[in-house]
């Protein structure tokens, strides 16, 4: 591969950083842990006040923060919910964060929300609602958000075209960005046969303005996305291909089940430090 | 081709229905056998991550129950309650009239109080804060206009009559909490308060005055109309020490004043 892209100004120090949880709220008021930067779930700071937004507010005073939606659901051919809409924005106008994402998914029908991140048609139908959905969200916000690719445990048959090929357009027509998931494509290469890589290769190299790390389970029907592990080898070795590609894109360690010591966590992000330092210095 | 409506409809349909499986498999490029399992995947997940919400809302309710028996309960809930948020924090509102329908929990006759006083609690964690009164608010006011004020409650504040002991049933079982264990559930009917002084909601009892002055000043009543209700209610009721009580306490936060309102209006 050839030239390396030079990050965006605004992101490329932010190197490693780790999902701020409840569990480690503690550590974060009485020391400064060494990390990057730190994400949360927007939903779990949707409350108009109270001891949740009391913490980000102090976080974020020392860290770079990025939200990170788990129920907007973009692609809910239903409708999208304004009232939620509305809460992000009111979250994003008073944390200021570095970040913004949602995933590429729905999760609402005509009679009520599943609450969980299910999966799209790739179709050019999809295409147009997904499209006007992140101009939309957008505009609210006033500020472009990065979409992120998703892990499945089923792929529809009405797809028209790859995953990667889908948020390539998305990006391009709404200049959205893309949070990339190596663990997702992990996931779904296991589980649906796709091809990791050329995931990778259909998504523009200057789209992706962050890049998720987490563990997976493994069952006996399929791998599960349960965020409740290290990272798998095999996916440390997706996520170098990706530094290639990306190069030091701010990556996440994100870990929602079975949560661990913090230590576990930090050290999961010294690795992805470390390799994208060693990405760094072969580049430079 | 199925639109994309369409093709959500059926998903969603084969995730909360098994029974739809079969019907669902051909819009999938899996192989058919391995559709089941898949599908099941996503219902455990929309089922899980609604019981795990009610368990962060009701975690007395499920001390009281045991762990096991709750997250089931709480995943036939979550099969019989659909969500209209996709906020979870807001799903559960209903797990009390789940609760005092539920044959498995009839020996339980206080536990939809207590799921109705955890509901109260769990929103009074996410409410606004609010800033301690100012003094000066009231120095400023002229005392012959004082009756006239308006009294306004922290957004945490909520307040729930019950047949059962509910702010004993609190008290026992907080984390923290290392006393006697003891509840007396013939104690009789209890008034209590819900109310987050800092960012941990506390519950208490309140007497029949103080349960009347606060539910008429949440209506919107003037501080004069309140404590004379109050007064009605309770014979002896110490309107000054009431007031300074609530203020001190967080749970009266302004008082407003009307006409200095009607005045910014004009």
């Amino acid at each position: 591969m050839s030239a390396v892209p030079a990050p965006r100004p605004a992101q490329s120090r932010l190197g490693a950083g780790v999902g701020l949880r409840a569990r480690h709220y503690r550590d974060f008021l009485e020391s400064r842990p060494s990390a990057g930067w730190v994400e949360v779930h927007s939903e779990n700071y949707f409350g108009e006040g109270g001891y949740d937004r009391h913490v980000l507010a102090r976080v974020r005073a020392d860290y770079p923060l990025s939200l990170h939606g788990v129920g907007l659901g973009l692609g809910s051919a239903a409708g999208l919910d304004d009232r939620h809409l509305a809460k992000l924005e009111r979250l994003v106008r008073a944390t200021e964060p570095v970040l913004v994402s949602e995933h590429l998914c729905w999760g609402a029908g005509l009679d009520g929300h599943l609450n969980d991140l299910l999966p799209l048609a790739y179709t050019t139908e999809a295409l147009a609602l997904l499209a006007g959905r992140v101009a939309r969200v957008q505009e609210r916000l006033g500020r472009r958000i990065l979409v992120e690719n998703l892990s499945t445990y089923l792929e529809f048959a009405a797809s028209e075209m790859g995953e990667g090929e889908f948020i390539a357009e998305l990006a391009r027509r709404t200049g959205c960005g893309v949070l990339l998931d190596v663990n997702n494509l992990y996931v779904n290469q296991a589980n649906q046969g796709t091809d990791a890589l050329a995931t990778m290769r259909a998504i523009p190299v200057d789209a992706v303005e962050e890049i998720h790390l987490a563990g997976h389970l493994v069952t006996e029907h399929c791998l599960i996305d349960t965020h409740g592990d290290r990272v798998a080898d095999a996916v440390w070795r997706l996520y170098d291909a990706a530094l290639e590609r990306f190069g030091p894109v701010p990556t996440l360690i994100e870990w929602d089940t079975d949560i661990p010591e913090l230590d576990v966590l930090l050290d999961e992000a010294a690795r992805a430090r470390a390799r994208m330092e060693v990405r760094h210095a072969r580049a430079a | 081709m199925p639109a994309l409506l369409e093709l959500q409809r059926a998903l969603g349909a084969a995730i909360t229905d098994a029974g739809r499986t079969a019907a669902a498999a051909p819009l999938f490029r899996n192989a058919a056998h391995a559709v089941p399992a898949r599908l099941a995947v996503y219902r455990g997940n929309v089922y899980g991550n609604r019981a795990n919400a009610l368990g962060g809302a009701y975690p007395v309710v499920r001390k009281i129950v045991g762990a096991e028996f709750f997250d089931a309960t709480a995943r036939e809930f979550a099969r019989t309650h659909r969500s209209a948020s996709a906020d979870l924090n807001e799903y559960g509102e209903r797990f009390a009239e789940f609760l005092a329908a539920f044959e498995h929990t009839r020996d339980l006759p206080y536990l939809p109080d207590v799921a109705r006083m955890e509901w109260l609690a769990h929103r009074a964690y996410f409410a606004a804060d609010a800033a301690p009164f100012d003094p000066a608010r009231l120095a400023a006011v002229p005392p012959e206009r004082w009756a006239g004020l308006r009294p306004l409650l922290a957004p945490a504040c909520a307040l729930l009559v019950s047949d059962w002991p509910l702010a004993r049933v609190w008290t026992v079982h907080q984390d923290d909490y290392r006393g006697p264990l003891d509840v007396d559930l013939s104690a009789g009917p209890e008034r209590i308060l819900v109310h987050r002084p800092r960012w941990k909601a506390e519950v208490r009892a309140i007497t029949a005055g103080d349960h009347r002055f606060l539910a008429a000043v949440q209506s919107g009543a003037t501080l004069g109309d309140a404590l004379a209700g109050a007064l009605a209610e309770e014979a002896g009721f110490d309107a000054a020490a009431a007031l300074a009580r609530w203020v001190a306490s967080g749970v009266v936060i302004d008082l407003a004043d009307a006409e200095e309102a009607e005045e910014w209006a004009g």
